[in-house]
């Protein structure tokens, strides 16, 4: 064997600066892990009023048939969350469609990522279920399929009528702001937070009105008057997710 | 009469095939079931979503560090003799990120799309650069083990031509040792970052997390390494050691255990300092309450104190017994600090409603399918790393490389040459 | 053969499997329910065999088929009158209707020309429900009283439409037998204390007092005979009292008033003890759950046995050490 024409310390020395190069770029890269969604367009976002929820779960049913969602998993529960004099407040927690989100960041396969207005949707065929996202959410959101959902929905047809697919086994699934309904309104001239058929179920299904939808980018709409004339607040806004689900207090004059 | 004749028959080497044998049977009957049932079968939730294979996965992948440590020891900083204690630990490092694959197929809830992560690209995702470093990584202890598996007599005999090529890539060895280095570096880093970057969790959200694991990864995996040379030396023939090179490894890892509990230390006191809401729960959980056991002692008495001063004090480090228990003790430590670190911060619920967030606990306990499918992982690492000792010569200190004997005896006779001259100058000079 | 025409065969085979392929490939993929502009009530169930199930077996299904109708509308003569609601579409002129009872085109209408890519029109405000419950006898009137009304509710907050039933809530807190669990789903306030109420004691529920139904009987006969329905104002009057205290209302000593202010003075009606349920291990506790004392010990245990048998011949050694030190 000949004998390399570069002596061990050259060798040692161009590696050196080969892998710290390397973790150089590494670093770099990752300071840009967390770009904010590409805005533009429509920016959704969903407005609780909760001085009007009465913590009566039709937002669950509603979600659960028209997602098809199995009895075990909730995509939008409704926490309790304290007492403003005597009455009891809730709150409903859908997915907050952060737009600096951890799941989407941690997704190995990329099976999250942003939609152009905000939604951080699934593709349940990429998802390898690794769970990543589901530890890395601070909002609980996600979860996962531990076996296959093959009965029959009880929330369907009486409360809709499943218009997405259904997941398999071994993915992670949660709360798309019911893009499908978002995407079809939109087709038909319809505006998504205005028209029932164009809203999320659980937004329409409402019976006391306390959740509305829209386009926050459209300062005419119902979510942008709302969150300019009461004070709202966002869940942990703390850590830096930019939710887009806002909750209006409920106060002791208006609960 | 007859059970007893052939009891009487069993030596202690098929002794042990059988048990490893029903334990991998084991393994595969609790990890078909999971194939069939799913994920339903564990203890795993929501709440704590990654459990006893993640630690079993982790694990594997810090005994098998190794590997690059001492093959980047003997490549690139020159330290020739170390090489057949590199021969092993390449091996070892083969047969624990095979363990590793073979519980990530088991845990993940798509088996069929774990190719996913080598096509669809994630660049900002940890797991995806863990997953594409730990298969580029894999490729490369394939081809640092080859000169190993070219050494099996069978092979030999049946395909000698391609038995030569395969003794041939230990020509190349420095530059795998390099690309083995960078991207060990950043992976068993990058395992520790998997939970440092979570903001969600504050009791993981910090950066030295990565240091710690790289740190712990690369005192375990040599203790693995040379703890199996060493039982191996003692339990059969077959495998022979070069006593002074396992102790000067062995030295060497109790330097690390230092430097591993300097850093434990200060990432421990930091953590004490102003109450955070997950963050100071979670060091409760892990000095005072259900983990307290396993971190006190497992982690920190057996697993880095005691070792240390074993390995670092010259009368226990030359003795078999004694260096043998220290390993063992850092590779217990070095498990229990992955289950410790995944299972706090997963045990740690944190509320998200509004006002001061409030803590709760939950708990976890691996059900039987888990246990029987995580023992079988382990039975097979143990079976391949008995089965090398026996047929491959993986343990062998007398049998050095060929051609880097020849390099040494080249650079002793260059040495020699040089020392030659020198003497002949001087003897001219002083005729 | 020369080398062109066997290219040319080669060619015509391959045409030949790749046809047959995309035939084959042709007959697996399920085609889309195409629009079709005849959608009768008969093709709904095609696609919406789960609202059709729900739909047949409840009062809108059977509304021409219930044996109580059927005998008491035969008996009258068949009357075309009972069929403006009882049957779709009936055009009291030629005195046939579209079709019988309430299908889907009663409350869907018109169907759309390329659905389902259009939505099937539905009116979901009470006034679509009013055309055929809107008689002074039903519930129309009385609703549009109600704070609900008041509230943009409609008729289907609370009944399914399809199936013409009350709706369920997965998990609704009370286990009552009547319509109250709906009630007290929304109205979650004012169930916190009702349960431990004089009436709650006396098996009196929301639908007794707010809708009229008679204590004790949760049947919806109570009303359904004659078209009477339930007073859907949800109001609580005088009347309602009346139909259980009407004895003491001036009954000196015995008057509702009475009893009330007796109880405030003897110290307020006790509440009951919660019966204590045997809870499982609720998956997020407030303290974590500790390991066992035992547990500790045994590894602690399983330590020392280790601890033990390396450290045994320097004991050995110490013990013997010490023995021949106090022979001595």
């Amino acid at each position: 064997m000949s004998q390399p024409k570069m002596n061990r310390r050259d060798f040692l020395k161009i590696t050196a600066v080969g892998v710290t190069a390397l973790a150089g770029a590494q670093v770099i890269r990752r300071a840009e892990a967390s770009e904010p969604t590409p805005s533009g367009g429509r920016q959704w976002a969903m407005v609780t009023d909760q001085s009007l929820c009465n913590g009566c779960g039709y937002c669950v049913m509603a979600c659960r048939a028209h997602n098809d969602i199995p009895p075990e998993i909730t995509w939008n529960p409704v926490l309790e969350a304290g007492q403003v004099g005597d009455k009891k407040i809730y709150l409903p927690r859908p997915c907050m469609q952060c737009s600096q989100a951890p799941c989407v960041d941690v997704c190995p396969v990329k099976a999250s990522y942003y939609r152009l207005d905000g939604i951080v949707m699934m593709n349940y065929d990429r998802c390898i279920g690794c769970r990543y996202c589901e530890v890395a959410c601070p909002y609980g959101a996600r979860a996962f399929n531990w076996k296959a959902f093959t009965e029959q929905n009880p929330a369907v047809p009486e409360w809709g009528q499943p218009e997405v697919a259904r997941r398999p086994r071994g993915v992670v699934e949660k709360c798309a702001f019911c893009y499908q309904r978002i995407d079809r309104g939109l087709a038909l001239g319809m505006t998504p937070g205005v028209d029932p058929d164009a809203t999320p179920a659980c937004v329409v299904v409402c019976p006391v009105g306390a959740r509305f939808f829209g386009d926050l980018n459209d300062l005419g709409s119902t979510v942008s008057k709302l969150l300019k004339a009461r004070t709202s607040y966002r869940l942990r806004a703390d850590m830096g997710t930019g939710p887009r689900v806002y909750y209006l207090s409920a106060t002791e004059e208006n609960a | 009469m007859k059970i007893r004749l052939k009891l009487s028959k069993l030596s202690p080497w098929l002794a042990w095939l059988i048990g490893l044998g029903v334990v991998i049977a084991a393994g595969v009957g609790a990890g078909l079931i999971v194939f069939w049932k799913g994920l339903s079968v564990t203890n795993l939730t929501d709440l704590i979503p990654w459990g006893l294979w993640i630690t079993i996965d982790l694990s594997s992948i810090a005994v098998s560090a190794g590997a690059f440590s001492l093959c980047a020891a003997v490549y690139l900083l020159g330290l020739k003799r170390y090489q057949p204690v590199a021969r092993t630990a390449t091996f070892i490092g083969l047969i624990g990120y095979t363990m590793a694959l073979l519980t990530l197929i088991l845990d993940i809830g798509r088996p069929d799309r774990f190719w996913h992560a080598i096509v669809y690209w994630n660049k900002h995702s940890l797991l995806w650069e863990v997953t594409m470093c730990v298969t580029l990584y894999l490729a490369v202890l394939v081809l640092e083990s080859m000169p190993i598996f070219a050494q099996f007599e069978w092979l030999k005999t049946r395909w000698p031509k391609l038995a030569e090529k395969m003794s041939h890539v230990h020509h190349y060895a420095p530059y795998l040792a390099v690309v083995g280095l960078g991207l060990s570096m950043l992976h068993q880093s990058s395992l520790g970052a998997v939970y440092g970057v979570l903001k969600a969790r504050p009791f993981w959200y910090r950066p030295d997390i990565s240091v710690l694991f790289i740190i712990s990864a690369v005192a375990g995996g040599m203790s693995l390494t040379v703890f199996a040379s060493m039982l191996s030396a003692r339990l059969t023939r077959r495998a022979s050691v070069d006593d002074s090179l396992l102790e000067g490894v062995a030295y060497f890892i109790g330097w690390t255990l230092v430097l591993y509990l300097y850093f434990r230390f200060w990432d421990a006191l930091s953590m004490t300092y102003t109450y955070q809401p997950g963050r100071t729960e979670g060091l409760q959980l892990l000095t005072q309450g259900p983990l307290s056991f396993n971190f006190w002692v497992g982690e920190i008495l057996l697993g880095i104190v005691i070792p240390m001063v074993l390995l670092l004090y010259r009368p226990t480090r030359t003795s078999q017994l004694w260096r043998m228990i220290a390993l063992i003790l850092v590779v217990g430590g070095v498990v229990a600090y992955r289950w410790d670190t995944n299972i706090s911060g997963l045990m740690i619920v944190l509320s998200y409603l509004p006002g001061e967030p409030i803590v709760g606990y939950t708990h976890y306990f691996p059900s039987l399918i888990e246990v029987f499918s995580g023992a079988g992982v382990v039975a097979y690492g143990l079976l391949t790393f008995s089965l090398g000792v026996r047929y491959l010569k993986v343990v062998d200190h007398r049998a050095m490389e060929a051609h880097v004997e020849e390099k040494e005896l080249a650079e002793h006779a260059t040495a020699a040459s040089t020392i030659l001259n020198v003497k002949r100058e001087n003897v001219k000079r002083n005729a | 053969m020369s080398k062109l025409e066997r290219l040319i065969i080669a060619i015509m085979f391959a045409m030949l499997a790749a046809g047959i392929t995309l035939v084959v490939a042709q007959a697996q993929t399920p085609q889309p329910p195409q629009p079709t502009n005849s959608i009768t009530g008969d093709s709904c169930v095609a696609c919406h065999k789960d609202i059709y199930d729900t739909w047949q077996s409840g009062a809108h299904g059977q509304s021409l088929t219930d044996p109580v109708f059927a005998e008491s509308w035969n008996a009258q003569g068949k009357p075309g009158a009972c069929l403006v609601c009882h049957a779709t579409g009936y055009d009291p002129a030629t005195g046939e209707s579209e079709a019988e009872g309430v299908v889907c085109t009663g409350c869907h209408s018109p169907i759309p020309p390329n659905h389902p890519t259009d939505n099937m029109p539905i009116d979901a405000s009470p006034d679509l429900c009013g055309r055929c419950h809107s008689d002074p006898r039903f519930a129309t009137e009385n609703w549009k009283l109600s704070a609900h009304y008041q509230r943009s509710m409609t008729c289907s907050v609370c009944h399914d439409p399809h199936s013409a039933g009350m709706k369920s809530v997965a998990g609704a807190i009370n286990t009552s037998a009547d319509a109250s669990d709906l009630c007290a789903n929304c109205h979650k306030g004012v169930m916190q204390n009702f349960p431990t109420s004089k009436h709650a004691e006396a098996n009196v529920t929301c639908v007794n007092c707010h809708l009229g139904f008679n204590v004790g009987t949760t049947d919806v006969t109570d009303f359904v005979s004659a078209h009477k329905a339930p007073d859907h104002s949800f109001m609580a009057t005088l009347d309602t009292c009346n139909k259980c205290h009407v004895n003491q209302m001036h009954a000196p000593g015995e008057s509702v008033a009475a009893a009330a202010i007796a109880i405030e003075e003897s110290g307020g009606t006790p509440t009951p003890l919660p019966t204590p349920v045997a809870t499982p291990t609720p998956l997020v506790t407030n303290q974590p759950v500790p390991v066992s004392p035992f547990g500790f010990a045994g590894l602690a245990g399983l330590l020392g046995l280790v601890g033990g048998m390396v450290l045994s011949p320097w004991l050995e050694r110490l013990y013997r050490h010490l023995n021949k030190n106090g022979g001595e």
